[in-house]
């Protein structure tokens, strides 16, 4: 796996690419002088959470990209909560939108991706029977019942 | 999970850093294992073991099972 060189930078770098873009969106759809406090904004947070990466603490080992195993665990227990709360607040704002006949496309959007992503993940993490596909297709091989016979084995049944 | 890791890192007169250093864990991991609120993987199981020198068995008790 490649390490990367600078893993403190990670956090903020990224907080600066994701909230600049947000400051462009607001200065083009709004006023430059939003996108001007947004930025700066966006520079304390970003210096915050600089800050933040090189503290012992377990907030400051996964921002910093330096967990370890328990670390990790945290990491994805947090992350698990903020979808559960993600989705009730879409679920609450769909409510909302849908009883104020209001334009619902983009919570639409949220939940339909985050829904999707989930089984994704699901999918891609979860194990699978291969010895149940195989089975389904037939192959509950004569050639795993010859060898275990081979080994003095009793197949199972 | 109940263990002897406090006692085994005692007994080789290290801190909690020292041993985290050690085994490439954070001294909070350490700690967490120590008071049981956290079963280390497998892996960090035996590392510790092994650099205690001990069978992993020795060093965790797996009938105090706790929720980690």
């Amino acid at each position: 796996m490649t390490r990367i060189k600078h893993p403190r930078l990670i956090a903020p770098l990224s907080t600066l690419a994701v909230g600049s873009s947000i400051a462009v969106a607001v200065g083009i759809g709004y006023t430059w002088t939003g996108a001007i406090i947004a930025e700066i904004v966006v520079v304390l947070e970003s210096i915050g959470y600089f800050a933040l990466t090189g503290s012992k603490s377990d907030v400051g080992a996964i921002y910093g990209q330096r967990r370890d195993e328990r670390q990790g665990q945290v990491l994805l227990r947090a992350s698990r909560l903020a979808m559960i709360v993600m989705f009730a607040v879409v679920f609450v704002i769909t409510l909302f939108t849908l009883a104020s006949k209001g334009s619902y496309w983009q919570v639409d959007v949220v939940g339909s991706v985050g829904g999707v992503s989930y089984f994704i993940g699901l999918l891609i993490y979860g194990e699978h029977d291969e010895s149940a596909r195989g089975a389904q297709r037939g192959i509950m091989s004569s050639e795993v019942i010859a060898e275990s016979s081979d080994n003095g084995v009793t197949p199972p049944l | 999970m109940e263990n002897e890791v406090r006692e085994y890192r005692r007994t080789r007169e290290l801190s909690q850093a020292e041993l985290a250093d050690e085994l490439g864990v954070s001294r909070q991991t350490i700690i967490a294992i120590e008071s049981g609120r956290y079963s280390p993987s497998l892996p960090l199981a035996f590392r510790i073991a092994r650099f205690f020198d001990v069978p992993v068995e020795k060093l965790f008790n797996p009938s105090e099972e706790v929720d980690t």
